[in-house]
């Protein structure tokens, strides 16, 4: 293990405990309890990693990693690869949790989320689903370096979702809120009124018209715009994938590549889903500035990437005891000063388009597809009908130089991201957008 | 693996679960990620973990954990979990007396023993496919080795213990030298069987091909859709409809539609749990019913619905061997196994006089999987101009309904693939529209 230049180590602990409930009926009760490392050790240009589950042997585990390095850095060698210097992360300011989630027992929570459950079961809704999920974990890391640090965290939340039918026709709304908060999430989130939301969602679109494609001006909704922020923007400013040559944003860095109204900012210390108080190599967290007034400031970085482009690093995470890759935390569009009906008035003709079902991207080649939840019809300058199966797609710089408006109406929501096959809690937002044209997909 | 089985299985029918069942998954894996045409580094990763389902008075409760001492905690938390829960009226009972049929090519020893030097050598193959073509860079890229064990036991006599192998590998690809374009390709196989070389040459050429791409105008058009698409778009829009779980909480498309021609009459789909050397091959599903092969439409009559032992309780039918679960932390529920589409397959591109052709598609989740609706953006797409491939197209979005499309195709390819656990051949669709 002295062969190797650099080692480290992450040991994380948990529970989770999940209540998913259909038609108020309770599908699942589930408790895991979980353990397991993820050590990493380099040898000149190469890495080795070994995860370990369950009862594992950590000085074993680092061995082993050590001795993949050595091989593979003897059987391909390359370039040697430098880690940015970190000091010790500070803990300093881990959200509070108002109720711990494992003082209420599984009765209360079942009971509770058949309540909030029961919102969701209007007239015309033909099934509904409820979910609880809450999970606690302990955080330890150790680096060769001596880096040390530890911290527990605690994450709750849950989606709601409804389907209405009617001839043959099914839509869905879907609502969720989660966040690194106790158990207190139901009330501050006013879950009843988002059981009732996500109803109300799938019965009116049951009579929306399909949209008619075309190329038009459009405006975002905060959700669908924080999707654009993250999906589009945030992972072309992943500098793994700068490094490797698939993103647009490769040698953009000090350049105009936004309207001066885009301000897009990733910040891990802020207390929602993305939130965490050192980033799983050890780095602390911080607010970085990927886009500023439409010039891009900085990518997102690991101690890797931060010394070999030049940054500060903060942003690496994995899941469970997987190897961290440059990855979000809450990602979001700075606030403007328009408000939203000077964009119906700004736009006259257009489309309206709200919520988001998920989208791709292709950072390479800078384009992306998202579908939105719902949308309305812009008439002279007024919302007119309701439309549905309504998709965004085009080109990322394209889209960010034809933002005209920025509201000021910044909202985040939480959800998870995958990549390299992880899934890590993030959240993105922003305020209303107004797109002065879009490539609108529908049927 | 057998005795800590057994030593779960008695401490939870001691603390007073009716029926209790174990899941004991173990996985050993080795892969390397490339990234800018490097091998980055070797991953070795061990994990195994068990699950533990108990039933009290027809209420089901689940636990699971990695800690093998802790098992006993395991299955005191599983059977908590069931006492929360008022009895299911629609629980039957967990599997018993199976009868398990043989089944082959899921096992490659020489895949479990393949040397790290072998394996480095695979994903060098890839980037070296990839380098036979000029101006290409492979951007990044995964070579994966796994063996896998499963154990199931239950307190009404199952006992069935799996073993097998898998290696895969992937590229994506990206032009270095006038347009940008890109594309990916990739295999899977449970046997030492695949050509690396070929993959990494396959996305590089199709990343060539699709430079220099022209804009197309709305309208609509013969669209035929590679293996990657065509089976994207199915797992997104048809196979939620066929699980019996979404049938039976009214989200399916196909409520009371056995028996109905729901596609055209030459189209048939088989779910198969026993095809030789299939990802998703086993003697039995994940919780220990044996596998089975599953008319799902025969000659475009939908024949069945895919069922797990509790959905299958409720309905008074045998479960299709359709149980499944991500891993031993998760509880069975309704998943496909290999699901093969039969279509009598041409020369297809020659057959088409024009129209395009759409190798991958981006954004198939977002589709709505009740309805069968999808709007998704065409990647490496073509045009097609007197049955052959004419020229890239730069962006493109396809829309329309899977049950529609169904009804719809009119031919398919020769080029059957096994495309992770779904087999397709391309498939030709008239009348598609397109944005571009």
């Amino acid at each position: 293990m002295h062969s190797v230049d650099f080692f480290d180590a992450r040991i994380v602990e948990g529970t989770t405990t999940s209540i998913v409930l259909d038609n108020g009926k309770i599908e699942q009760v589930a408790v895991n309890y979980t353990k397991g490392a993820g050590v990493r050790a380099l040898c000149g240009g190469s890495w080795g990693f070994t995860s370990a589950d369950g009862d594992f042997d950590i000085d074993k585990a680092i061995a082993s990693a050590s001795e993949l390095a050595v091989s593979m850095n003897d059987k391909s060698p390359k370039e040697n690869a430098k880690l940015k210097e970190i000091d010790n992360p500070s803990v300093t300011d881990l959200p509070k949790v108002k109720i711990d989630p494992q003082d209420i027992s599984l009765e209360e929570k079942v009971r509770h989320l058949q309540e909030i459950g029961s919102y969701a079961q209007k007239d015309g809704i033909s099934s509904s689903s409820a979910v609880y999920s809450e999970s606690a974990v302990k955080v330890t890391y150790i680096d060769s370096n001596g880096t040390k640090g530890e911290y527990d965290l605690i994450r709750t939340g849950f989606a709601i979702s409804a389907v209405a039918s009617e001839n043959g026709v099914y839509q869905a709304g879907r609502e969720s809120r989660f966040g690194v908060t106790g158990y207190e999430i139901f009330d501050q989130s006013n879950a009843e009124e988002l059981a009732e939301n996500a109803a109300n969602t799938a019965l009116e679109l049951l009579s929306a018209k399909p949209a008619k494609g075309g190329s038009m001006p459009v405006i975002l909704d905060p959700e669908l715009a924080g999707v654009f922020a993250h999906e589009a923007v945030g992972h072309a400013s992943e500098a793994d994938l700068v490094l490797e040559g698939s993103s647009i944003l490769e040698n953009r860095i000090g350049q105009q590549i936004a309207s001066p109204l885009v301000t897009i900012i990733d910040d891990p210390t802020m207390h929602a889903y993305g939130y965490y108080p050192f980033d799983d190599e050890g780095s602390q967290a911080r607010k970085t500035t990927i886009i500023e007034n439409g010039v891009l400031d900085s990518y997102l970085h690991s101690r890797e990437t931060a010394e070999k482009l030049g940054g500060v690093p903060g942003h690496s995470r994995s899941q469970g005891n997987s190897k961290p890759v440059v990855r979000m935390s809450n990602t979001y569009i700075d606030s403007g000063n328009s408000k939203f009906e000077e964009m119906l008035e700004e736009i006259r003709d257009g489309i309206y388009l709200i919520g988001s079902r998920g989208g791709q991207v292709n950072t390479g080649e800078g384009v992306f597809q998202f579908n939105a939840e719902k949308g309305y019809l812009v008439e002279n300058g007024e919302l007119t009908g309701l439309i549905r199966d309504v998709s965004l797609s085009g080109k990322t710089l394209e889209i960010l130089n034809n933002v005209k408006m920025v509201g000021n109406d910044l909202s985040m929501n939480s959800g998870r991201c995958g990549k390299s096959g992880q899934l890590v809690p993030v959240t993105d937002g922003s305020p209303h957008l107004l797109i002065s044209e879009a490539l609108v997909g529908g049927a | 693996m057998y005795e800590l089985a057994q030593k779960g299985l008695k401490a939870a029918l001691s603390m007073g679960a009716d029926e209790a069942e174990i899941f004991i998954g173990e996985g050993h894996g080795t892969s390397f990620d490339i990234r800018k045409n490097e091998i980055e580094g070797a991953k070795e990763s061990t994990s195994q973990g068990l699950g533990i389902r108990v039933v009290i008075n027809g209420a089901v409760g689940f636990a699971s954990t990695n800690i093998m001492s802790r098992i006993e905690d395991t299955a005191k938390n599983a059977v908590s979990s069931a006492k929360v829960r008022e009895s299911d009226p629609d629980w039957k009972a967990l599997p018993s007396d199976e009868k398990y049929p043989n089944v082959c090519g899921i096992f490659d020893t020489e895949l479990k023993n393949m040397e790290l030097d072998d394996c480095i050598k695979k994903a060098i193959d890839m980037i070296d496919g990839a380098k036979t073509v000029s101006n290409i860079t492979v951007t990044s890229g995964n070579f994966s080795r796994g063996f896998g064990k499963s154990l199931i036991l239950n307190s009404n006599g199952i006992e069935i213990e799996e073993m097998g192998t898998t290696v895969s590998g992937f590229v994506d690809t990206i032009t270095n030298k006038g347009e940008t374009s890109t594309a990916y390709d990739f295999e899977i196989s449970r046997n030492n069987d695949i050509d690396f070389e070929i993959i990494g040459k396959n996305a590089a050429e199709l990343a060539r091909r699709s430079q220099d791409a022209i804009s197309i105008d709305p309208h609509k058009t013969n669209v035929i859709l590679h293996p990657f698409a065509f089976s994207d778009l199915l797992d997104s829009t048809f196979v939620p409809s066929i699980d019996a779980d979404n049938v039976q909480k009214g989200r399916s498309n196909l409520i009371n539609k056995l028996g109905e021609q729901i596609a055209a009459e030459n189209i048939s789909i088989i779910d198969d749990g026993l095809l030789d050397g299939g990802i998703e091959t086993g003697r039995s599903d994940d919780e220990g019913v044996a596998s089975q092969r599953t008319n799902v439409i025969e000659n475009g009559v939908f024949s069945s619905y895919l069922y797990d032992s509790y959905t299958a309780g409720k309905d008074n039918v045998k479960s299709t061997g359709n149980g499944s679960r991500s891993s031993y932390f998760s509880t069975p529920s309704v998943g496909t196994r290999n699901f093969i589409v039969d279509v009598p397959g041409s020369d297809i591109i020659e057959d088409t006089e024009e129209g395009i052709f759409i190798n991958t598609v981006i954004g198939a989740h977002t589709a709505n999987g009740i309805s069968g609706d999808f709007s998704v953006e065409a990647r490496n797409a073509f045009t097609i101009k007197d049955g052959m491939i004419d020229k890239p197209i730069k962006s493109l979005m396809i829309s329309g309904n899977m049950f529609d499309m169904l009804k719809k195709i009119d031919g398919a390819g020769n080029d059957l693939r096994k495309v992770g656990s779904t087999v397709t051949p391309s498939i030709r669709i008239p009348d598609m529209s397109i944005v571009g």
